[in-house]
């Protein structure tokens, strides 16, 4: 009954249903990749620089590389990097956000001022630097865009303990002799689940565009194909091929797009009260 | 008679004339300030310290060198007049030209030569060391002569005394105190066609005609510019505006110098790298399996298509190469391409024939052994290069994952903890097989820790003899015979896969004339450089 009322109300939102149908279609895109270009996406396969929409849907890049190929594997990646560094930053961020609001004091001091410590320091720049000093590889690029990313997470969990802690429900707990973490985790966490969902969700689309980003500067796995990859590659081609660009472009536009609709979509069915406001 | 003084008069008179008209042709040639495009900005201006690449473009102006050198690779007097070598080699008199200045004034004597070389170049010039290594001492009998004293003969220091190799230094100023602290290291004082006025960090250096120039009329262009623009697309901009009128050396992307070529105002040379000969390169790490095997060795040379690779990976800039020696060293016979040729229409099936042989059979995936191939960390074209490679491989049943680090992690790989199974690399071949090939197959350059020598680990009881021989062979036809033996040697076991001759672009301004008149290009003095009017 409640998920069913959770779906309608998420429908509800035609821009939350556009984006879903989108997100599906790069999902089911990702799947296919392996049945629709078994093999290399890197592997040449014919004259570079065909255009598309000749005898290779999406014509071929600077070495002969099927840029269809490319997009379809290339999507897979970028899932893939997008879901787990958020999962990574969503443990971590939660982890040391609960704790902060839950036992304040000095707990909350140490762990606020670490997290100040992370935020001073740009994002993009520090996770370039945890590329080059772990060397560019799949695990490296989902580490350091899992390290950027938690401290949104840490100071917004912990905003919301501090205000949950003082509720009723957690003082009936407390008075009933409930240990710290199973307040936690089982009375406090779950009821800020909504704003945490709301938040990862658009943490995905963040951190699709930062592994791309690291791809373009040459700071991706060589070994993996991904957009990001494809237009750091293509860039100097601009003007002349403008394909090897514009496509995994398009791509990546696309998805962040999708993800960002549909957290907004998720954003109004969780939080009700905010459309009242 | 009268015939006989008509045509003496006639003689007098076109003498005359032309005496009238030539200062007139020089004056046409006379002005103009030369806008130069260095990339990156120089470190230091201290030229007879660091070889770093952008150093020579600015101070080749500021300082001669005793020699300077044609596009035959044969030295021309510049700072020297004449010189003479001993029937052993192990004398070199060089006879100075008279009434020189530094640009401070001072004459230039016997005495600078050898402060310069002795006390500075042998001692601290990154090749300097190597070069004057056999060079016991400079006998200086008058002002004007400079005899330089062999322990073994040693022919290649004739190619090594340019103004951009070997700069030579006013004693009364450099010999103040200590040279790796002058205070002149950053404000030049040679004897070159142009003067050093000031350098903005991280704008300009400019120099000014040299109004005493010892090559009367010399130079014709009034000052020299060099502007340093941190970003490529810029540099491209203030090209095609014709803001700068020169830029060479890799400071314009590829891809931007076959548009700017087209433009009516603008032309391309890929000439006046001759004394420098990049060679791009795939080290196999000999020393361990499978690249412990010739014949792996030689079924990777196989694999790979060089026209590929510099059409497209390179944009057409290059050649291919056949080994070691670049082709450019062909003007001096020292240069072969008679060695096992490695780039065939039908290398795959040559390359899956030889690994069967060695041992190394197509399993049931298809794949014969995983390799991890190192990517040198320069850029995007290496990058390509690197994929090209892995996708080469796989055609031969070879697997390669690619490995991308930053260049001191991955110069300690190769060149100090030997961690490696194949790495692409490039190595110039400088102005002598001594000076920059010797260095990557020798045996006595698997020197751990130093970077760009033999990191392969592969050398032969022939080939080092051959190369110690030609070190000390003053018959230059001796001494190519060597070279060409070592030639065919080295490629037949195949410790590198040379891939190509790597010419780079130089873009000028159309209305410059005379601008890369030497193998050393930019690296020149751009004495003879003018505008047309």
């Amino acid at each position: 009954m409640i998920r069913a009322s959770l779906w309608q109300r998420f429908a509800a939102s035609r821009s939350g249903l556009i984006g879903l149908a989108i997100l599906v279609l790069v999902l089911i895109l990702a799947a296919s990749a392996p049945v629709f270009f078994p093999g290399d996406p890197f592997a040449i396969v014919d004259k570079p620089f065909l255009p598309p929409f000749g005898t290779h849907l999406l014509g071929t890049d600077s070495l002969g590389r099927d840029m269809a190929a490319g997009i379809a594997h290339g999507a897979g990646t970028s899932l893939m990097i997008g879901l787990v560094a958020t999962l990574a930053a969503l443990f971590i961020g939660t982890l040391i956000g609960a704790f902060a609001g839950f036992y304040g004091g000095l707990v909350d001091n140490l762990l606020m001022r670490l997290t100040e410590l992370f935020q001073t320091i740009p994002s993009f720049i520090f996770a370039i630097v945890l590329v080059a000093i772990l060397s560019p590889s799949l695990s490296s690029t989902i580490i350091a865009i899992a390290v950027v990313s938690w401290p949104p997470i840490a100071r917004l969990v912990r905003g919301e303990f501090l205000s949950l802690r003082r509720r009723e429900f957690v003082e009936a707990a407390i008075v009933l002799g409930m240990g710290d973490l199973q307040m936690i985790f089982r009375q406090i966490l779950p009821n800020c689940l909504s704003a945490i969902i709301v938040t990862g969700s658009l943490l995905v689309a963040t951190a699709i565009l930062v592994e791309s980003a690291l791809a373009f500067l040459g700071l991706g796995d060589p070994n993996i194909m991904s957009w990001g990859f494809m237009i750091g590659a293509g860039r100097t081609y601009l003007r002349t091929a403008w394909w090897l660009c514009a496509i995994p472009g398009i791509a990546i536009l696309l998805t962040v797009l999708a993800i960002n609709l549909v957290g907004e979509g998720l954003n109004d069915a969780l939080n009700p009260r905010l459309r009242t406001l | 008679m009268i015939a006989k003084a008509w045509s003496r008069m006639a003689a007098a008179a076109l003498a005359a004339l032309m005496l009238a008209l030539a200062p007139a042709a020089e004056a046409q040639k006379r002005g103009g300030t030369l806008v130069m495009i260095t990339q990156p900005e120089p470190p230091t201006m201290a030229a007879y310290l660091s070889t770093s690449g952008p150093i020579g473009q600015v101070t080749a102006k500021v300082f001669d060198g005793l020699l300077e050198y044609g596009f035959d690779l044969k030295p021309i007097p510049s700072l020297a007049e004449s010189w003479s070598i001993s029937p052993d080699g192990k004398t070199i008199t060089f006879k100075l030209r008279q009434g020189v200045k530094f640009h401070d004034g001072q004459p230039f004597t016997s005495a600078d030569v050898k402060f310069t070389i002795m006390e500075v170049l042998k001692k601290y010039h990154p090749r300097g060391i190597n070069t004057y290594r056999d060079l016991k001492d400079i006998e200086t009998p008058d002002a004007s002569t400079a005899v330089f004293k062999l322990a073994r003969p040693a022919p290649y220091l004739m190619m090594a005394l340019s103004g951009y190799e070997s700069p030579m230094l006013p004693q009364h100023i450099y010999g103040k105190g200590d040279i790796q602290h002058s205070d002149y290291a950053n404000k030049p004082i040679g004897t070159g066609p142009f003067k050093f006025v000031e350098w903005k960090r991280g704008e300009y250096v400019r120099l000014d005609r040299n109004p005493d120039y010892w090559k009367k009329g010399l130079p014709y262009l009034d000052r020299i510019v060099a502007r340093f623009i941190a970003d490529s697309a810029t540099r491209t901009a203030v090209m095609e505006k014709g803001e700068a009128q020169i830029a060479g050396f890799g400071a314009l992307p590829y891809n931007d110098v076959n548009r700017l070529a087209k433009l009516p105002t603008l032309a391309m040379t890929t000439k006046g790298y001759e004394m420098v000969s990049p060679i791009v390169e795939l080290d196999f790490n000999t020393r361990k399996p499978p690249f412990d095997n010739e014949k792996v060795r030689q079924a990777v040379s196989y694999a790979i298509d060089r026209k590929f690779i510099i059409d497209n990976i390179w944009f057409g800039f290059g050649k291919p190469a056949t080994g070691p020696i670049s082709s450019n060293f062909a003007p001096t016979g020292l240069y072969t391409a008679d060695v096992t040729n490695y780039n065939v229409p039908d290398g795959v099936e040559r390359a899956n024939k030889l690994l069967d042989e060695a041992g190394y059979p197509k399993k049931a995936d298809g794949i014969r052994f995983e390799i991890v191939h190192d990517l040198t960390p320069y850029g995007e074209e290496w990058q390509r290069f690197g994929e090209y490679v892995q996708q080469a491989l796989s055609k031969i049943g070879i697997k390669a994952s690619l490995r991308y680090e930053d260049v001191a992690t991955w110069l300690k790989r190769i060149y100090t903890d030997y961690d490696f199974q194949l790495t692409s690399n490039f190595l110039y071949n400088l102005a002598d097989p001594v000076i920059g090939v010797h260095r990557e197959y020798h045996s006595n350059s698997i020197k751990k820790g130093t970077v760009f020598v033999n990191g392969t680990g592969w050398s032969s009881p022939r080939t080092d003899e051959l190369m110690n021989l030609a070190t000390v062979e003053p018959d230059p036809k001796k001494r190519a015979e060597e070279y060409h033996e070592f030639q065919k040697l080295v490629v037949a076991a195949a410790p590198i896969v040379w891939t190509h001759e790597l010419t780079f672009p130089t873009v000028y301004s159309k209305r410059l004339k005379d601008i890369i008149t030497t193998p050393l290009g930019i690296y020149g003095n751009f004495d003879h450089a003018y505008y047309e009017k």
